[in-house]
């Protein structure tokens, strides 16, 4: 908030209340799981087994191996069926890995578990990076890479934020595992070398922050903040200022910080204590487009329509079904995609219809726009094709987070104008 | 099943354009409703009606413009007329002219605002300038000597304090100025007419509040553009050794309170970065000010608004850019806003000086030949008492005597003769006084016989002297000796008693 600039954020009607206190369901996988073989938007991926191959929980069957190592296991056991190309969360068909699964869950460790407190700082960063812990929040991003290195970080920020609407399956995971929490935190903040970590959680969620202060008496240097329940406090940015006050270039690294995501520290303590990755995730499938929203506990692989079904299905005909939360998930047009170990919702909203007006100039996207960008100038220049107002308005710091679309009055797709903006900028690079 | 396509987010806020222009139009109902009330409790149900009547043309005209629009250029009616919100200009521009405006100058005014103003431009959305700002602006060009005087024109605390020059610094004057509008506690209640919606400065600033909360308008606009004229008209005082009444009395005169909450944040003519409307504030305040001290027109609220609508897109592109990294360029070029300002308003004030108030010298008339009472021009046409009322000594007559019109036909349709007040003591048998109780001659000519020089030489007449005479006025002798007859008439039917 600044009298040059506005808010930066704000408040949304968050919908928690629909999934936040009912009983996890279990799904089990079909017949068949999907693995995708893709990481960060790359899809040079080394498929590691061979159709016809016996697989089982936790069987390593792919790795991408350029400048980021990430494994890929099965989340199911089974045999290696082939690949497939099917619709992802991110709006694009991809290549699959098909496990044809036996029903029977064998596990198999693909690594030991290790003692974090004995193991060397490089020994515990190579486990990490072998046990394929990425980013829970959404993206994906491998977190050994923010540790590789780590140079003059003083604080280690625990994100257990959950900022999207509907989403509630962070708050569960965190709820259900406390200790894991406490164990993933403590060897993260070995790990980056910081004097502190803070765990950040919405203030209204007093009852969470209760228990993870009652789990943190006796353990120093990890705190408790307690942060606004705004959108997008989630977003690194928006945190690192909200706790610190100060902003920096291209990585918190720059002011001494690392962010993690709370529920990739519980991974990273789940694969300490018993040497397995994440094969299964818990999500959340809400909204007012499905008839029993609900958080499911699912493997990895897993179609939504296979959820969805498992749920009791759609309350209506026409649906918005989005891979992730309303504002930033994309809507897919068919229920095909997968779970897949770096996603965290599904929502389902009826298909309302929109009545947007000519743009009135009011300035809210702008005063609302958390990277502190001028969307409606940017959808100006668009609209003019001034590529060098485009350059100069920095439409490449967009994260898309959809606040400028959620505020407009006239209902008009800023964020989409934003989005085009920013295609215009990458094709003038290459 | 069906799984629709639509690019994210997928989450829409519940405030929408339409629900901003209701919150807007309830806002200036209420300061409508004011007006209403405070005209047909104050004065009487014409003006009342008229007030009505000024809304209702403007509400008309607005319509009808866009309908006409959306026929001749091809769109649907109800659409556009959803996507234009005419009635917010037309309610706007309603509320910022005086009681007194006739019908066809708003209706004109409106269709100026509305065609000239926003469709021209491509309409809602794309126009530079304020639409009711310019429609107004129209109409003071164009139908400005055409004010009609009565009641409620009495000069407004604007107009006036412009012929003193913008500044009065000595105190005893200050009160007995302020006390015309019942002081400035009065003034910012607004009971005292003007603009119809620009009197009540304590109800806008209520409904200001109301749509800051509502989120209707950005509180920088307001707020900024208030604070610069108290800031600037402070300096003002100070520099000119006056008290703090004078920046109170800058915010509570003209229309810079209502200007400021419903015209200045007009978003579609606003910059569209908070730092930018920032700036677009603080220019709004010094240029009111600077026009307001400095230019021949009495009010700047405006014509700054119109001014600094054109220096919208060149804010723009001054505040473009990535706001985190531009917090000191914005910081930087409020300073510099500020300081010119201050500087020039510093400057100005120097050149300003106390202009004292004309007094309006009576006008001089001229008496020329003398006609005796009961002389041979009073015996023709001789003049009709209607009235008689004995108090004690004093016997009250009125008298009808044709004038100027009646008797040499000035051309007026119904000719009317004059009627005339006159008392005779019955007991000193002289004349007390005349004055007329209805004037029907000639305008500008016979009625510089009301004029106390004339009508004066009648008291103290003797009532039995037959040779008593008085002067009549040159130019006006019909009308003069109409008077004499009636003074006559009064004597003899004294006399006949």
């Amino acid at each position: 908030m600044s009298i040059w600039i506005g808010a930066m954020q704000k408040h949304l009607e968050g919908h928690k209340g629909l999934t936040d206190h009912n009983e996890i369901v279990r799904v089990d996988a079909g017949k068949f799981v999907y693995i995708p073989l893709m990481s960060m938007f790359s899809t040079n991926i080394e498929v590691l087994v061979k159709e016809g191959d016996s697989v089982k929980v936790g069987t390593m069957i792919a790795k991408r191996n350029d400048h980021m190592t990430v494994p890929f296991f099965s989340s199911v056991s089974g045999k290696v069926v082939g690949k497939q190309t099917i619709m992802h969360a991110v709006l694009k068909p991809l290549e699959h890995l098909v496990i044809e699964n036996d029903g029977l869950y064998e596990k198999e460790q693909p690594f030991s578990p290790i003692d974090f407190e004995k193991a060397t700082r490089e020994e515990l960063v190579d486990f990490m990076m072998n046990a394929g812990i990425v980013g829970c929040g959404g993206a994906g991003f491998p977190t050994y890479m923010k540790y590789k290195n780590p140079q003059n970080i003083s604080t280690l920020i625990i994100n257990a934020v959950e900022c999207e609407p509907y989403i509630t399956a962070d708050y569960r995971e965190i709820s259900n595992n406390i200790d894991d929490l406490v164990l993933g935190v403590k060897a993260m903040l070995k790990l980056s070398t910081a004097k502190e970590a803070w765990i950040a959680i919405k203030s209204p969620k007093k009852e969470l922050i209760a228990k993870v202060r009652a789990a943190l008496v006796g353990v120093s240097g990890i705190v408790v903040k307690e942060v606004p329940d705004v959108y997008p406090m989630g977003w690194e940015r928006t945190l690192v200022y909200q706790l610190l006050k100060k902003r920096y270039d291209r990585l918190p690294s720059e002011i001494g910080c690392i962010v993690n995501n709370a529920t990739t520290a519980i991974a990273f303590a789940k694969a300490i204590r018993t040497g397995m990755p994440i094969v299964e995730k818990t999500l959340t499938i809400s909204g007012n487009g499905i008839k029993n929203p609900a958080n499911v506990n699912v493997p990895v692989g897993v179609k939504t329509a296979e959820i969805v079904a498992k749920l009791g299905g759609y309350a209506i005909e026409d649906v918005l079904l989005i891979a992730g939360g309303p504002m930033m998930g994309k809507t897919i047009p068919n229920d095909q995609f997968v779970v897949t170990p770096y996603g965290n919702a599904v929502t389902i909203l009826k298909t309302e219809k929109i009545d947007s007006v000519a743009c009135l100039r009011c300035g809210r996207c702008n005063d609302t726009c958390p990277a502190g960008l001028l969307p409606v100038r940017i959808n100006n220049a668009e609209q003019a094709a001034d590529l060098d107002t485009i350059v100069k308005l920095r439409a490449d710091q967009c994260i898309e987070c959809g606040l400028c679309t959620y505020v407009c009055p006239s209902k008009l797709d800023v964020a989409e104008g934003v989005r085009r903006a920013k295609r215009i900028l990458q094709l003038k690079k290459k | 099943m069906k799984f629709t396509f639509r690019v994210s987010p997928n989450y829409r806020d519940q405030l929408s354009t339409g629900r901003i222009m209701r919150d807007l139009t309830i806002g200036l109902g209420v300061i409508y409703a004011f007006a209403l009330a405070y005209y047909f409790t104050q004065y009487s149900s014409n003006y009342g009606i008229h007030a009505l009547g000024l809304m209702a043309t403007s509400l008309i005209v607005a319509f009808l413009t866009e309908v006409a629009f959306a026929y001749f250029t091809k769109k649907k009616v109800k659409t556009h007329l959803l996507g234009s919100y005419p009635w917010v200009t037309a309610i706007i521009l309603t509320l910022m002219v005086p009681i007194a405006t006739s019908y066809f100058a708003l209706g004109f005014g409106t269709f100026f605002a509305i065609f000239f103003g926003k469709l021209v431009f491509g309409g809602f959305g794309q126009n530079i300038f304020n639409p009711a700002a310019a429609g107004r602006a129209a109409m003071l060009a164009s139908f400005a000597g055409v004010a009609v005087t009565d009641i409620t024109t009495s000069a407004t605390p604007t107009a006036s304090i412009a012929q003193l020059g913008w500044m009065i610094d000595k105190p005893e004057a200050v009160t007995k100025f302020l006390d015309q509008f019942g002081g400035l506690q009065n003034m910012f209640l607004g009971l005292y007419p003007g603009a119809l919606g620009e009197t009540s400065k304590v109800l806008i600033l209520v409904v200001m509040v109301f749509l800051i909360i509502r989120k209707v308008i950005d509180w920088r606009i307001p707020v900024f553009y208030l604070s610069t004229v108290f800031v600037l008209a402070s300096l003002i005082a100070v520099s000119k050794g006056m008290g703090f009444w004078y920046p109170l009395f800058h915010l509570s005169t003209g229309g810079l309170v209502f200007g400021a909450v419903f015209m200045a944040t007009d978003p579609v003519t606003n910059p569209t970065s908070a730092s930018g409307r920032t700036l677009f504030a603080i220019g709004l305040g010094i240029l009111t000010v600077l026009i307001r001290v400095k230019a021949n027109l009495p009010e700047g609220v405006l014509y700054s608004i119109l001014l600094m609508n054109m220096l919208t897109p060149s804010i723009e592109l001054l505040t473009d850019g990535w706001q985190i990294k531009n917090v000191k360029k914005y910081a930087i070029s409020f300073a510099s806003l500020s300081l010119i300002g201050i500087l020039l308003v510093f400057g100005v004030s120097t050149t300003m000086s106390y202009k004292a108030p004309v007094v309006p010298e009576e006008p001089t008339i001229t008496l020329g030949d003398p006609v005796g009472i009961f002389s041979d021009e009073t015996a023709l046409a001789p003049a009709t008492v209607t009235d008689k009322v004995t108090e004690g000594d004093i016997v009250t007559l009125t008298v009808s005597s044709k004038g100027y019109a009646v008797l040499q036909d000035d051309h007026s349709e119904d000719p009317q003769p004059n009627v005339l007040i006159v008392k005779i003591d019955t007991v000193k048998q002289e004349v007390v006084s005349v004055a007329y109780a209805t004037f029907s001659d000639t305008t500008n000519i016979g009625d510089k016989t009301k004029n106390a020089k004339f009508l004066d030489q009648f008291a103290g007449l003797s009532i039995v002297d037959e040779a008593a005479e008085v002067d009549v006025v040159s130019g006006a002798t019909y009308t003069s000796v109409s008077v004499a007859r009636a003074v006559r008439a009064a004597i003899e039917a004294v006399l006949a008693q």
